[in-house]
C-alpha cells in the first residue's frame, strides 16, 4: 500500500516533467513546424548550467541562470541554424534537431565526463512531509508545485496571450497565419525560446532529483514526444493527460516489473497511434500537416 | 498497344548500351571494394574494420531505401539488423552447432526480418514524419525489450558469444573464410594476407547490393516511389497505392537491413545486445545523411567515414563522437545531399526523361483515349454517377448533406454555388478523397461509396485540383507518364528491375493527354517552372492520361487570364464530347456557355438543378447569390 502511493507520487512527479517537455514541444510546434528533436538537449544544458551556478554561487541563482542560458542558446539555433529548416519537410526537421541534440550531448559529454552528478538542495529544503500513510521528499512536493505553477502560467499565456493566439492558430492552420504577415517571425523566435527555457528549468528543477548525465535529455526527450503522440499533437491539455499517464504507467510498471516500465510507455503509444493516431484529446486535422 | 512495333530497332540498342553502362558500373564498384582494404591501410585502418564496414555499408543501402527514395526516416532499423544476428546465431547455436552452414544462417535470418518488416511496415506506412519515426522506435524497443527478457535464447545483456564459426559450402568445397589470402607484400598498402576470404564474401556481397539498389532505384518500382515521395496526394488520385509501395520498400530494406546484420555476427562472432538498440538505429540514419541520402553510394562512403572514426580516430582523441556530431550538421545544413556530391558522381538523374521518343501521332490508330468514352457510352439509361442523399459531417458542421445527384454518360455538368456551398467537398467524396459519412455514392450502378481514391481512378474517375497539383521537379512529359503508367501498370507492382521506358503505350497516352490539353510544346519543361495557365492545365492533363469516363474540374480557369480561360475554355468543351466533365466554376459566362445542365450548391445541399436558362430564371438560386439573410425564405 505504502509502495504502492509511492509510486503514485512518483509517478505524478515523473509525469510533469515530461508534460512540462511536451508542453514546449507542441507550442514550438504549433508557431514554427518544427518537430524539435533537440528539446531533450534543451533539458541537458539547463540542468548542467543549474548544476555549476548551484555548486559555484547558490541554488536559487540556478533557477534564474538556467532558463535564460537556455533561451539564449535557443535564439542562436533559431537565428543561425534552423532558419532555412522551417519550411522543409519534417524528415529533414528531424535530422537536424537530432543532429544538434549529438552535438550538444557530446560537448557536454567532454565538458563534464560520462558521469551521472547531482547538486543537492539548501537544509531547509531537505526535510520531508508526512503524507497519509507515507513521508515524502519535501523538495519533490515543492518541486511539483512549482511545475504545475508554471503549467499554469504556460496556459494563461497561450490562452490570453496574442502570441498564445499564434501559436492556437498555428496549430490549426498555419498557411493563414502566415498570410498574416510581419510579427509572426519574431513571435516564433519568442516562444522558440520560450519553450526552451521551460525545458531548461525543468533540467535545472530536476536534477536534484534524478541526477544528470549528458545521455539524461534524450532519455527524457524520447518519452516526452510518446506523450505528445498520446495527448495529441497540438494539444495542451492533451499533453497534461498523457503526461500523467505516461509517468504514471511507467512509476507502476516500475513496480510490478521493473524490466517492463521502458517498453510499456512505447506499447501504450503504439495502441494510441494505431487505434487514434490523432492522439487522445487531437484533433484529426493537425496530422495530416505534419 | 501497336507503337511498338514501329520501332523496335531503337528500343533494342538502348537496352544495349544500357547494358554496357550496367557493366562499367559493376566495373569500378567491384574495383574500389577490391582497393579499400588497402586504401584503408596507411590510414590506420585495418582489414577487419574494412570487412565490417562492407556488410554494413549493406545495411545503410538497405536503411537509404527508405529515407532517401521513400522519403521516410525510420528511428527503428536495429529491430531488422540486430534481428537478422539474434536470428542467424541462433539458427547456428540451435539447428547446426557442429556443422554451422553459413548460406542457412543468413538465408533464415534475412527472411525472418523480412516477415518482421511486413509486419511492422503494415502497421506503420501510413504514418508520416515524426509519427513513423516513433512508431518505428516503439517497435524496435518493444523488439529490444524481447531480446532482454528470452535469456535462455539471447544470453539477455551480455549478447551471444563465441559464435561457432560458420562454413560457406560452396559446390564441393566448404569455404572456411577465416583463411587469410596468400602472403604478398604490398609496402604502405599492408600486405594482400592481412585480408581473410570473409572479406572478398563481403564485398562480392556488397557489389551485388549496390548492383541491386541500382537497379531498382531505376525500375519502375523506384520511379513510382520517387512520384509518391513528391506528391503523394495526386500519386494515389492516378492511381497508386502509396501504402502498398510504402510497404514493399519497408521490406525491401528491412530485409537487406537483416541479411547485413546476420552477417556481421557471424563476422564478428558475437552479437552484443547493442546491435538491437536505439542508438544503433541512430547510427543508420547518420551513415546515411553524412554519406547522402537519394544517392547510390552515399551510405557506402558515410558507413566508411564514420565507422573510421568510430574505430581509428577514438583511440586518438575523446572528441570523435562529437567531430561525428559537428560533421552530421554540418552535412545537414551546408550539403543537404550529403558528402558523396562534393565528388562528380553518378548520382541518380532522371534516367525516365533520356530514351523517351517524341511520337508523331497517327492517324490510322485509333486514339487511345477514345476507348473509355465509349465504354462509357454505351450504358445508354444508367446513369454514370449517382449520389443518395450523400453527405459529410465535420462534427456537427454539415458541409454536404442530403445530396441527391445525378449525371448521365457524355454530359457536361457544371457545379456552382457561393463560397462554402460545399463544392470542393462534394468533389472529394465523388473522387474517394475523403470518406462520406451518411449516403451512398453508384458509379455505373455499382456502389462504390467504401472505395478509395485509388481504386475510383482505375474504374475511371479522375480529379484535377483546384490549386494544381503536380510533380514540381519532373518534366511536363513525365507528370503525364506516371498517370499513364499507374492506368496501365495498375495501383501496385512490383517491377524492380524492368524500366518503365520499355512501356510504349505509356508514352503513347502521355503524349496524346498533353496535345489534347495543348501542352506538347512544353513537354520537355520542368512542371514546376510552368505559367499558372499551364499548371492548370497540365493537371487536366494528368487527370486525362489516367484514361477517365468521368473529369472532375474543380475551377478550371481559376486565377487565369481572360484569354487563357477562353482557351482552356475550349479545350474542355472538346474533351466533353468524348467524356462526362464535371466542372466546379465560378465564371458564370464560362458556365452557362459550356455546360449541358447546372446543380447549384448552396449551405451543403442541392438548391436546384437544370438547364442554364432554367438556372438563371430560378428565383431561389438569385436569393442564394445576391442575399445572405434568405435562408428563411429557402426554408419554404
Amino acid at each position: 500500500m505504502e509502495a504502492l502511493f509511492q509510486a503514485l507520487l512518483g509517478g505524478l512527479v515523473l509525469g510533469l516533467i515530461y508534460i512540462a517537455i511536451a508542453v514546449g514541444l507542441t507550442i514550438i510546434f504549433g508557431t514554427l513546424r518544427l518537430v524539435n528533436f533537440a528539446h531533450g538537449a534543451f533539458y541537458a544544458i539547463g540542468a548542467y548550467v543549474g548544476l555549476v551556478i548551484a555548486q559555484r554561487i547558490g541554488v536559487g541563482w540556478a533557477f534564474i541562470a538556467a532558463p535564460i542560458a537556455v533561451a539564449l542558446f535557443a535564439v542562436f539555433l533559431d537565428r543561425f541554424v534552423l532558419r532555412s529548416f522551417y519550411e522543409k519537410e519534417p524528415t529533414s526537421q528531424l535530422l537536424v534537431t537530432f543532429g544538434i541534440a549529438l552535438v550538444v550531448e557530446e560537448t557536454l559529454r567532454l565538458i563534464f565526463g560520462a558521469t551521472t552528478q547531482q547538486y543537492s538542495m539548501p537544509l531547509a529544503l531537505q526535510g520531508s512531509f508526512a503524507l497519509g500513510p507515507i513521508t515524502y521528499p519535501a523538495y519533490r512536493l515543492l518541486f511539483a508545485g512549482g511545475v504545475i505553477l508554471m503549467l499554469v502560467l504556460v496556459w494563461l499565456f497561450i490562452e490570453k496571450t496574442n502570441y498564445g493566439l499564434i501559436v492556437r492558430a498555428g496549430i490549426r492552420d498555419r498557411t493563414m497565419v502566415q498570410l498574416l504577415g510581419g510579427n509572426i517571425r519574431q513571435a516564433s523566435s519568442i516562444v522558440f525560446a520560450l519553450g526552451a527555457a521551460i525545458a531548461g528549468l525543468v533540467g535545472a528543477a530536476a536534477t536534484p532529483i534524478y541526477g544528470i548525465d549528458p545521455a539524461t535529455g534524450f532519455a527524457f526527450l524520447v518519452p516526452s514526444f510518446v506523450v505528445v503522440v498520446v495527448g495529441g499533437l497540438g494539444s495542451f491539455w492533451g499533453a497534461v493527460l498523457g503526461g500523467l499517464l505516461i509517468g504514471e504507467l511507467q512509476s507502476l510498471t516500475n513496480l510490478a516489473y521493473a524490466p517492463a516500465s521502458q517498453v510499456v510507455i512505447y506499447l501504450c503509444m503504439a495502441l494510441v497511434l494505431l487505434f487514434r493516431p490523432q492522439g487522445l484529446l487531437g484533433e484529426s486535422e493537425v496530422i495530416r500537416q505534419s | 498497344m501497336t507503337v511498338a512495333t514501329t520501332d523496335a530497332t531503337p528500343a533494342k540498342r538502348r537496352r544495349g548500351g544500357l547494358l554496357a553502362a550496367d557493366l562499367r558500373f559493376a566495373l569500378l564498384c567491384a574495383l574500389g571494394i577490391a582497393l579499400f582494404p588497402f586504401l584503408l591501410h596507411p590510414l590506420g585502418g585495418y582489414s577487419t574494420l574494412a570487412t565490417q564496414i562492407a556488410i554494413v555499408s549493406v545495411a545503410s543501402i538497405g536503411f537509404n531505401l527508405l529515407l532517401g527514395y521513400a522519403g521516410t526516416l525510420s528511428y527503428g532499423h536495429a529491430m531488422f539488423y540486430g534481428g537478422g544476428g539474434y536470428v542467424a546465431a541462433i539458427l547456428i547455436l540451435r539447428t547446426m552447432p557442429d556443422h554451422p552452414n553459413l548460406w542457412l544462417a543468413v538465408l533464415g535470418a534475412t527472411l525472418a526480418t523480412t516477415v518482421l518488416a511486413v509486419l511492422v511496415g503494415a502497421l506503420t506506412v501510413r504514418l508520416y514524419g515524426i509519427y513513423f519515426a516513433l512508431l518505428t522506435l516503439a517497435f524496435a524497443q518493444m523488439i529490444y525489450f524481447i531480446v532482454e527478457q528470452a535469456k535462455e535464447w539471447t544470453n539477455g545483456d551480455d549478447g551471444l558469444q563465441s559464435l561457432p564459426n560458420a562454413i560457406l559450402p560452396l559446390g564441393a568445397w566448404n569455404l572456411d573464410l577465416t583463411t587469410h589470402l596468400p602472403d604478398f607484400a604490398l609496402g604502405p598498402f599492408g600486405n594482400l594476407s592481412d585480408l581473410r576470404i570473409w572479406y572478398i564474401f563481403a564485398g562480392t556481397c556488397l557489389l551485388l547490393v549496390l548492383m541491386f539498389a541500382r537497379t531498382l532505384t531505376r525500375s519502375q518500382f523506384g520511379e513510382v516511389l520517387g512520384a509518391i515521395r513528391e506528391n503523394e496526394q495526386r500519386s494515389t488520385l492516378i492511381g497508386f497505392n502509396a501504402a502498398g509501395y510504402r510497404l514493399a520498400a519497408f521490406a525491401i530494406s528491412g530485409a537487406l537491413t537483416g541479411f547485413a546484420g546476420a552477417l556481421r555476427g557471424l563476422f564478428d562472432g558475437s552479437i552484443p545486445v547493442d546491435a538491437v538498440g536505439i542508438d544503433r538505429s541512430g547510427s543508420f540514419v547518420i551513415y546515411t545523411v553524412v554519406g547522402g541520402v537519394q544517392t547510390l553510394f552515399g551510405p557506402v562512403a558515410g558507413t566508411a567515414v564514420i565507422m573510421f572514426l568510430e574505430n581509428v580516430l577514438s583511440a586518438k582523441t575523446p572528441a570523435w563522437r562529437l567531430i561525428e556530431g559537428l560533421i552530421f550538421v554540418g552535412v545537414i545544413v551546408f550539403l543537404p545531399r550529403g558528402l558523396s556530391t562534393v565528388f562528380k558522381q553518378e548520382r541518380d538523374k532522371n534516367p525516365r526523361a533520356v530514351f523517351v521518343r517524341s511520337l508523331r501521332p497517327s492517324t490510322e490508330e485509333p486514339d487511345p483515349l477514345l476507348k473509355s468514352v465509349e465504354e462509357g457510352h454505351r450504358g445508354g439509361v444508367m446513369s454514370i454517377i449517382e449520389t443518395f442523399k450523400l453527405g459529410k459531417f465535420f462534427g456537427h458542421f454539415g458541409a454536404v448533406r442530403d445530396v441527391d445527384f445525378r449525371v448521365d454518360p457524355g454530359e457536361l455538368r457544371a457545379v456552382i454555388g457561393p463560397n462554402g456551398a460545399g463544392k470542393t467537398t462534394f468533389f472529394n467524396l465523388l473522387s474517394g478523397t475523403i470518406a462520406p459519412t451518411a449516403g451512398t455514392m453508384n458509379y455505373k450502378g455499382r456502389d462504390v461509396s467504401r472505395l478509395s481514391g485509388t481504386k475510383r481512378v482505375h474504374l475511371g474517375i479522375a480529379k484535377a485540383f483546384q490549386t494544381a497539383s503536380l510533380y514540381s521537379d519532373q518534366t511536363v512529359r513525365q507528370n503525364c507518364r506516371l498517370a499513364a503508367l499507374a492506368r496501365v501498370q495498375g495501383p501496385f507492382r512490383l517491377q524492380v528491375l524492368r524500366r518503365s521506358t520499355r512501356l510504349d503505350d505509356i508514352d503513347a497516352l502521355a503524349e496524346r493527354a498533353l496535345s489534347r490539353l495543348d501542352l506538347s510544346g512544353v513537354a520537355d519543361v520542368r512542371a514546376g517552372d510552368l505559367s499558372h495557365g499551364d499548371k492548370k492545365r497540365l493537371d487536366i492533363a494528368i487527370a486525362l492520361a489516367t484514361q477517365p469516363q468521368i473529369l472532375l474540374l474543380d475551377e478550371p480557369v481559376a486565377g487565369m487570364s481572360k484569354d487563357e480561360a477562353r482557351k482552356t475554355e475550349a479545350l474542355i468543351r472538346k474533351l466533353s464530347t468524348e467524356m462526362t466533365v464535371l466542372v466546379i466554376e465560378h465564371d458564370m459566362e464560362m458556365v452557362m456557355g459550356l455546360s449541358d445542365s447546372i446543380t447549384v450548391l448552396h449551405q451543403g445541399t442541392v438548391l436546384a438543378t437544370g438547364t442554364p436558362a432554367e438556372i438563371q430564371a430560378n428565383p431561389r438560386v438569385q436569393e442564394a447569390y445576391l442575399g445572405g439573410h434568405s435562408e428563411a425564405e429557402l426554408a419554404h
